[in-house]
């Protein structure tokens, strides 16, 4: 690796070029980007989770008071699939005045009957959610080995059952846009993960010239790999620019967030694992489901919001049984969510290893070293055990006396990341300022930072002398801020630019090395136009393929039911640090992450009405700083490998230690996450039954399909009848 | 929201006089602002009650506190003389919410605020409490709902200082037309145990203008609960305890459970159970079995029975450390 060895920024911790700006207000978003004559733009949804619209009448809404513009997001008559589909669009002078004419729009529609429960769509007489096509799609059973004689040969197999919820992705930002038509010219200021992308997505779906269309997002509240496009909302909204002919704002309201910009699909696992004696695994099984929305279908690659995941994720046994299905059910679609599949597949993977080294009266830290294939992950585990005084810690499950129980847990974390493709313009002024762009942008990771440091380093100049300039489609291009790949796309095009600097700045100056100390006196001899140069992405500069392990360790009061993590180690590779101080917080914003997956967040939608019940942050729960443990990060600095991102990797492993220290407290597993006090006190025997004034079945689901009514169209829905105006 | 006027309040006369049958009174609004925004209420008019005289004080009286109706829930929770008195109300009030939450939120709002449901709160649902026919938390999602109820409606009693002030054995001093009426803690809720639509006894009209907390020499108080997270986070079930522990013995003492009933839950005869009998874990037991007698677990509630049951125990194992 060409990175130099002795550094004066590289690994080491600058604090985020922007920190002042937003912390002061000074930052601008999406949000108040506010070009003159803006008009509030505001989505008219389904309030039925399944119907027919036969009409939607604009008319009244058109001739409001302060409307400028009225369209449908869809022409004739078509489905509405969820509860806040989208049915139609209005931009007006404010946003009471939009908020008031949303109550006027009319619409002619069929109610069906939906279902939004993932077990009940399994049934045979479930309604089905698309039309003609049965709600379940089941890949084939992939098979390696033989499975029934390795598990018949296994000194011990367990059977494990787990859930995962449907996570929501809940940006503190929005999601939205603002939108100015020139002509045929568009400008966005998007709030977006990828600029080029959002560009080329306006294009097409407004049927623009790529060159015509310029995408902004200087800074944002955050994505997760829900803002890779434009959105429904984004062409809604340069739909209503070009109607009104004025610019138009629309971003998304908390409650819209909860229903239909995506989530992390659901998983109902079954999993069972063999091995010998020894602990070696030796067989494999599962069977899985889940429901990505109301578009389900047997994907596999996870990444574009299917229910799949990989298993048996970081293992390898000889012979395994996979068995995956998606589930359609009448809510929101789910779409790419840090790291997309992974920790669903870590916490049922994680939780059959472990419950197997019970089993085998092995240690879980041994049991994982003994059948991790990668060396990496295997170092850290013994890193990271030493460090977290795992031996000391850890007893056989449920053996510690009082009600307040503690446990440990631990998991490991694989993450292809890589990246490539960036672009980086710098310009050199007489003066010796430098300004360096790219079309990158920051979705919160500290991207801007990371340019900024490289730059730095490889100038040899100090952070005061450099500007950087991302987040814009006009500057050189940029890959989509996604699959942890951002700083290892971005900083070897920055590097690469940098020499190429130095070469220039060299032949021009006549001096040997212009960086540092020199860099005044060669700047000198630039002359009256500054001096531009390209550098693009290449090989042996970063790389991909992060693992990384995790330790928690948490309290289980078990007359309450209420988990407190106490502390959570994290031992990470990510190759050449590039900034400490950034990397580590992208590190303890995964942590958070999958805490909250583990403890708090999960969409609860109700079987009748079709309505998320949760699309608040007062019920949809985000971790907060009093539920923070301690946590304590190792980074394995490894700069032989070059750059690799660890945006994902560390968010994978968190909700699968948490799940197994808290079986390890208490000598149970709670199979459903997230592991609320409800749950844990089931899990330990001490709920009553309820008695219910309607029969459903708590937590119980079922293989095949088994025979209940289909959930009726709901009479208990408001102004909801078919064909009369609601607001 | 729908378009709407707005007065501020001189007099607690004038206060109940302009807010009709058709105004809201307006405090922190906390809660009042949430439900104008989703749609829930459109009230034609507020009437801004902070500057109604006599509601911003704590003040202490020989057998008698008096806390005003518009005390912010921080002013309270940090009261060096409250915390030391009623540490149980103290605790309550530092319980609600985020901090940003109790600056802005009084005491007479927390009283006063409706239902947290999330079936009351879904804009569009049609339930009970809004005139709906039917309960749609029952055979639906009653994981946060009441284990004790008598009508349909299975939202429960979320307020902290309800709780607390029911252990307090506290009044509520309420301004009634021309005249102020005294409710105690039970009476100020009872409509909602018997009304599915009500919230509390409160008519539209009647404006809450303080507590009155009687100082019992010797006693001491508690304010416990179990939220999903460690803070800003509503209560599953919350447990106050407020009394003596007297050569071992509980004395004079009185236990209230939140969120577990429509109305702050107490029972007199867990209470007199307890009086005279030893402090013990056993005797906090018997009495957190009386409250729970009646208890009904529905189908995803039924974790609040043992729940509020080691509340009990806990609240009364501080009452006596």
């Amino acid at each position: 690796m060409p990175w130099p060895k002795e550094t004066k920024f590289l690994g080491k911790e600058t604090p985020r070029v922007e920190g002042p700006a937003k912390v002061s207000g000074r930052a601008k978003y999406t949000g108040d980007v506010a070009p003159a004559g803006v008009l509030y733009g505001a989505i008219f949804r389904s309030k039925w989770p399944a119907a027919r619209v036969k009409s939607v009448n604009l008319a009244k809404a058109r001739i409001a008071p302060g409307i400028k513009a009225a369209i449908l997001a869809r022409d004739g008559e078509f489905d509405v699939r969820y509860y806040g589909d989208e049915i139609a669009a209005l931009a007006g002078t404010s946003k009471q005045a939009v908020l008031d004419a949303l109550a006027l729009i009319e619409v002619s529609a069929e109610p069906r009957a939906f279902v939004v429960k993932e077990v009940d769509a399994l049934k045979t007489d479930a309604p089905t959610v698309v039309a003609g096509r049965a709600n379940l799609t089941e890949g084939a059973a992939k098979e390696t080995g033989d499975v029934e004689a390795a598990f018949a040969a296994s000194a011990a197999v367990v059977e494990t059952r787990v859930s995962t919820p449907i996570q929501v992705h809940h940006p503190m930002e929005t999601h939205g846009h603002t939108v100015q038509w020139d002509g045929e010219e568009l400008s966005a200021w998007s709030s977006t993960q990828g600029v080029f992308a959002c560009r080329d997505s306006f294009a097409k779906s407004l049927n623009v010239a790529q060159n015509r269309v310029r995408v902004r997002c200087e800074h944002m509240g955050g994505g997760f790999g829900s803002k890779f496009t434009p959105g429904a909302e984004g062409v809604l909204c340069a739909r209503l620019a070009r109607a009104a002919g004025a610019p138009v704002k629309l971003m998304l309201t908390r409650f819209e967030e909860g229903l239909a910009v995506g989530n992390r699909p659901s998983s109902f696992q079954k999993l069972k694992l063999g091995a010998d004696a020894d602990g070696k695994l030796t067989a494999f099984e599962i069977y899985s489901f889940g429901t990505p929305g109301h578009t389900a279908g047997a994907n596999t690659g996870g990444g574009s919001g299917g229910a799949s995941f990989p298993a048996p994720y970081l293992y390898k046994p000889a012979a395994t049984r996979v068995k995956q299905g998606s589930v359609a059910v009448n809510a929101g679609q789910s779409c790419a969510f840090r790291a997309p599949g992974h920790p669903v597949a870590s916490v049922g993977m994680e939780a059959v290893l472990d419950d197997l080294a019970v089993k085998l009266g092995m240690d879980p830290v041994e049991i994982r070293v003994k059948n991790d294939p990668f060396d990496v992950r295997r170092r850290e585990y013994a890193i990271g055990a030493e460090q977290f005084g795992w031996k000391q810690k850890y007893r056989k499950p449920g053996t510690m006396a009082g009600a307040v129980k503690t446990g440990v847990g631990c998991a490991g974390a694989a993450w292809m990341s890589g990246g490539k493709g960036t672009q980086a313009e710098i310009q050199v002024n007489a003066d010796g300022t430098v300004e360096v762009r790219v079309g990158t942008q920051d979705l919160g990771t500290g991207s801007r930072t990371v340019v900024q440091v490289v730059a730095a380093e490889m100038l040899g100049l100090g952070l005061d002398r450099l500007t950087v300039r991302i987040g814009d489609s006009r500057l050189p291009p940029s890959g989509s801020s996604g699959g942890s790949q951002t700083t290892a796309a971005v900083s070897p095009a920055v590097f690469d630019a940098c020499e190429n600097v130095v070469a220039e700045l060299k032949k021009l100056s006549g001096i040997e090395d212009p960086r540092g100390e020199n860099w005044q006196a060669a700047c000198a001899k630039i002359g009256n136009l500054p001096l531009q140069v390209r550098g693009k992405w290449r090989e042996g500069l970063s790389t991909g393929g992060a693992g990384g392990v995790q330790f928690a360790e948490v309290e289980v009061d078990t007359e309450t039911g209420f988990v407190k993590v106490k502390k959570l180690l994290v031992v990470q590779d990510c190759g050449l640090v590039v900034n400490k101080l950034t990397c580590e917080s992208q590190i303890n914003g995964g942590v958070i992450m999958g805490l909250g997956y583990a403890l708090y967040e999960q969409r609860v939608m109700d079987a009748r009405t079709g309505f998320v019940l949760n699309p608040t942050l007062e019920n949809y729960k985000l971790p907060g700083a009093a539920d923070m443990p301690e946590i304590e990060i190792l980074l394995i600095d490894m700069p032989e490998r070059g750059v690799i991102g660890v945006g994902e990797p560390c968010t994978v492993p968190t909700a699968a230690a948490i799940a197994n220290a808290v079986a390890n407290a208490i000598g149970v597993r709670v199979p459903d996450l997230p592991l609320t006090p409800d749950r844990v006190l089931a899990a330990l025997g001490q709920v009553p039954k309820g008695t219910a004034d309607t029969v459903r079945r708590p937590g119980a689901w079922v293989d095949g399909r088994a025979s209940v009514a289909a959930a009726p169209v709901a009479p208990w829905v408001e102004r909801n009848g078919g064909g009369q105006a609601y607001r | 929201m729908k378009a709407f006027s707005y007065v501020t309040a001189q007099t607690a006369d004038s206060a109940v006089s302009l807010v009709g049958d058709r105004g809201r009174f307006l405090a922190g609004g906390m809660d009042l602002l949430g439900e104008m925004k989703d749609g829930l209420v459109e009230p034609a008019l507020l009437v801004n009650v902070k500057a109604v005289p006599g509601t911003r004080e704590i003040a202490a009286g020989r057998g008698t506190w008096t806390v005003g109706a518009n005390v912010t829930l921080t002013r309270l929770a940090e009261h060096a003389e409250v915390r030391k008195v009623f540490p149980g109300l103290a605790q309550a009030a530092e319980a609600v919410g985020s901090p940003q939450m109790r600056n802005g939120a009084t005491v007479g709002g927390n009283l006063a605020q409706h239902s947290r449901c999330w079936y009351y709160r879904q804009r569009d649902a049609r339930c009970v409490k809004k005139g709906g026919a039917r309960c749609l938390a029952r055979g639906g999602e009653n994981k946060y709902h009441s284990v004790l109820a008598h009508t349909m409606c299975l939202s429960p009693c979320v307020a902290n200082l309800a709780v607390a002030l029911a252990a307090l054995d506290a009044s509520v001093v309420v301004q009634r037309g021309a005249k102020t009426v005294t409710l105690t803690v039970a009476q100020l809720y009872e409509k909602a145990w018997t009304d599915a639509k009500a919230h509390h006894s409160l008519g539209s009209d009647e404006l809450i203008l303080r507590v009155e907390v009687p100082v019992v020499a010797g006693a001491r108080s508690v304010y416990v609960k179990v939220a999903e997270k460690s803070e800003f986070d509503w209560a599953l079930v919350s447990c106050a305890a407020a009394g003596r522990v007297e050569g071992g013995q509980f004395r004079g003492v009185r236990l209230a459970l939140g969120s577990v009933a429509a109305v702050p839950w107490q029972m007199q005869e867990a209470n007199a159970f307890l009086e005279g009998k030893p402090a013990t874990d056993e005797t906090a037991a018997g009495a957190a079995a009386i409250l729970l007698r009646d208890a009904e677990a529905r189908e995803h509630n039924g974790y609040k029975i043992p729940v509020a049951k080691a509340l009990v125990r806990r609240a009364l194992a501080a009452l006596g450390a």
